[in-house]
């Protein structure tokens, strides 16, 4: 793990606390999952974009394990000269499943907003300090405590309630 | 740099040319769809062993296999539904499956008439003749219900 | 940093929420005359001017994301390019690769598998570029533009057809290689049709770049400096127009884009006309190296299709592509059985609507159908998350089976389809 953490420290041209980071696993050749906990992640995000100056964040995405939320930021470092990019996941782990809150990286990222606000749609997952945390994507009568990309939502249960706020719309409309 | 009428000349030769849509008839004569375009699939009936690969591998669930404990059985097609992405073809594992190359596909696409809407691509043994057209009954009557459930949820 | 984007944390519908300075407020879509595709933007204006815009998304949800979750990894390889119309081929090439490297089997790809798939790559790069120039040119009131592209357009479109049997949506790849083989004939074929195409785009670059009716419309219109791109993060041509010249083909080569000449297109002015020519520049460049794939499928040989399992391994990966309209994201997790435990996909509009809105801070309201063109918008990608199927007028939700059959049924009694 150690000589992992160092390369991509020399690609970066920072040092990353190692109390910060939890693992760093080398995918393919220039390409990171790093590995960071909810208290902890704000702290390493401030130092990828401040420090290392990465400016480019690709998407966000959620993701639902067995007794936690992950939320995965993919960011990339530029190196304009070579015109590469060095793609890094960093993976926030430890988000409490009954009480799913995260730090939200919009100071650092603009773009961080829509894909904050997809993922508060889809998982209930709340984004601390996020200015305007509100519904992106969902229909305007999709019921607020239904997050349908959760896994205790099945297919036909969402195909149920689509169903159902369709028919009330018909209805208001009449 | 900046100039007007760079497109002068394109405009003076479509001027002499005519409008395009006189020719076309002509033109649709002289460009048919090339041989390998895609439309729903067929089954060769000698080769096809009823294994049920290409009701596994379809992704828009529109092939049906009934079958009993023997290779006897019968394929059935939904047709609206395939989008003829031709997944069957490549997955069967003895080259039963052919995508047909009749490029009458508005027919294929949106058959107008309910009757056609399932259409048989095999039969085997047992299977062939008065339970092939008893099943095919079955099958829009589950179609027909199914159209009268959309027609309440309307009103 | 986020004091100075204030626009999107708007919550307007009736302008009482609206900027200090505003007198006008205009609303454009969800259904517009302007847009083929359903997207709600609110501009602010003083005068002519426009002070702030916002966007809304997410009339076009078709639960993708969780279709995936119960498929398996054979039929997602048919669902994927269908998360949009245009860019099809890129969504499953990126799918693709993505499996294949959780398989393990990246290495079992052959050569010519890989130069097929690099072929539908870039000649829906070149079909999507020409369409939407042709109706950028229709935005801007030159509409014998739009009709010149559109005609020329076909000639790459009966090449893909020919090829793959479909026109605009080829779906050559699977996992694992390609379905169809492109054989000599039809290489032959095709390469007096690509030099015809040449001549073309050049005649089109000549007529962008030439023509003042249409240069004045795109020239020094809704500029993007390299400072602010860097903030609000656009990603393909709308950031290579800007100064920012990254592109996923030369950044992080998949395929084999680094054994091919082609040269990356990047400009620094900003405005609308560099994001233009960035798109024909790499129109001409697409049509050189699909003619140098061409040439190299002569003289390479291997299967078309290696083996594959139909369980996927346990794992996660982040694989990229270049699609026409930017970077191309998709992240997914496999558990060991043969479905995706998660498939996440980011299409390019999205990560594109920042620098848009951006753009139109203090234009005039003339310019905004060109501004708000100037990304390439599809909604299709932007919003794909839910299973609703809405056809406008009167709401109604149908599956697809539902759809086809109440089509039937439409015009087996001959009535209209509500």
């Amino acid at each position: 793990m150690s000589d992992v953490l160092k390369e991509l420290e020399g690609i970066l041209n920072v040092a990353l606390p190692g109390n910060l980071v939890e693992e760093v696993i080398k995918v393919e050749e220039g390409h990171f999952d790093v590995m960071s906990n909810v208290t902890n992640a704000f702290e390493l995000m401030k130092i990828l974009r401040e420090d290392a100056g990465i400016y480019h964040l690709s998407t966000i995405s959620g993701v639902e394990k067995d007794d936690e939320f992950n939320v995965c930021y993919h960011i990339q470092h530029r190196i304009e000269d070579e015109f590469r990019e060095v793609p890094i996941n960093l993976i926030i782990t430890k988000i409490d499943k009954n009480k799913p809150k995260t730090p939200s990286m919009i100071e650092f990222f603009v773009a961080a907003d829509y894909y904050e606000r997809e993922i508060y749609d889809f998982y209930g997952i709340y984004f601390e300090n996020h200015p305007f945390l509100q519904r992106l994507i969902l229909p305007e009568r999709w019921p607020d405590d239904v997050k349908p990309m959760r896994k205790e939502y099945g297919w036909e249960q969402i195909k149920e309630i689509t169903m159902k706020i369709t028919k009330e719309g018909l209805e208001e409309a009449k | 740099m900046k100039k007007i009428l760079v497109m002068g000349r394109e405009a003076l030769k479509n001027h002499a040319k005519g409008p395009v849509t006189k020719h076309v008839l002509k033109r649709i004569a002289e460009n048919p769809p090339p041989e390998d375009i895609r439309t729903i699939p067929r089954i060769i009936e000698d080769r096809c062993i009823m294994c049920g690969t290409c009701v596994k591998v379809c992704p828009t669930h529109c092939i049906e296999i009934e079958k009993d404990n023997k290779d006897n059985g019968m394929i059935w097609l939904l047709k609206p539904q395939c989008m003829w992405c031709g997944h069957c073809q490549t997955y069967c594992p003895v080259d039963a499956i052919h995508i047909d190359r009749d490029p009458n596909l508005s027919v294929s696409l949106f058959s107008f008439n309910i009757h056609q809407d399932y259409e048989m691509l095999v039969a085997k043994g047992s299977y062939k003749g008065d339970v092939a057209d008893k099943k095919l009954s079955d099958l829009i009557e589950a179609g027909g219900k199914k159209i009268k459930e959309v027609e309440e949820f309307r009103g | 940093m986020t004091e100075q984007y204030r626009s999107r944390f708007r919550t307007l519908t009736d302008g009482s929420d609206a900027p200090p300075g505003a007198d006008h407020h205009i609303f454009i879509g969800p259904q517009h005359p302007w847009a083929e595709e359903p997207a709600h933007f609110i501009i602010h204006l003083k005068g002519e001017r426009v002070v702030e815009a916002d966007i809304r998304i997410g009339f076009n949800l078709r639960g993708i994301e969780k279709a995936m979750e119960n498929k398996t990894w054979r039929q997602n390889t048919m669902l994927i390019p269908r998360a949009c119309g245009i860019c099809s081929a890129v969504h499953q090439n990126v799918y693709v690769r993505l499996a294949e490297k959780l398989a393990g089997i990246e290495d079992q790809i052959s050569e010519r598998a890989k130069l097929i798939r690099m072929f539908s790559l870039e000649a829906e790069r070149i079909h999507s570029h020409i369409l939407w120039y042709g109706i950028l040119a229709h935005d801007a009131g030159f509409d014998t533009m739009l009709h010149v592209t559109w005609r020329d357009r076909e000639i790459i479109l009966d090449i893909v057809e020919d090829f793959s049997g479909n026109r605009v949506n080829p779906a050559l790849m699977l996992i694992g290689g390609v379905k169809r083989d492109i054989p000599k004939e039809k290489a032959d074929r095709a390469q007096p049709m690509l030099d015809k195409l040449i001549k073309q785009v050049e005649y089109h670059k000549k007529v962008f770049t030439e023509e003042a009716s249409i240069r004045n419309r795109l020239e020094d219109v809704g500029i993007l400096i390299k400072e602010d791109a860097k903030k609000v993060t656009p990603n393909g041509p709308t950031g290579r127009g800007s100064g920012l010249p990254f592109d996923v083909r030369k950044a992080t080569p998949y395929e084999l884009y680094d054994k091919i000449d082609w040269n990356l297109v990047y400009y620094t002015e900003g405005d609308i006309l560099a994001t233009t020519l960035v798109r024909l520049d790499e129109t001409l460049e697409s049509l050189q190296m699909c003619k140098q794939i061409l040439y190299q499928l002569e003289s390479t040989q291997g299967e078309l299709l290696a083996r594959v399992k139909q369980k996927i391994p346990e794992g996660s990966y982040f694989a990229r592509g270049e699609a026409p309209r930017g970077e191309d994201v998709h992240y997914g997790i496999a558990n060991g059985t043969d479905t995706p435990e998660r498939y996440k996909i980011r299409a390019p509009s999205l990560g594109n609507i920042d620098a848009t809105l951006k753009r139109m801070d203090g234009e005039y309201v003339a310019d905004m159908p060109v501004i708000l063109r100037s990304y390439d918008p599809c909604f299709s990608c932007t919003n794909r998350v839910m299973i609703i199927n809405e056809v406008t007028g009167e709401k109604m939700i149908l599956n697809q089976d539902e759809f086809a059959r109440k089509v039937i049924k439409a015009k087996k009694y001959n009535r209209p389809f509500f």
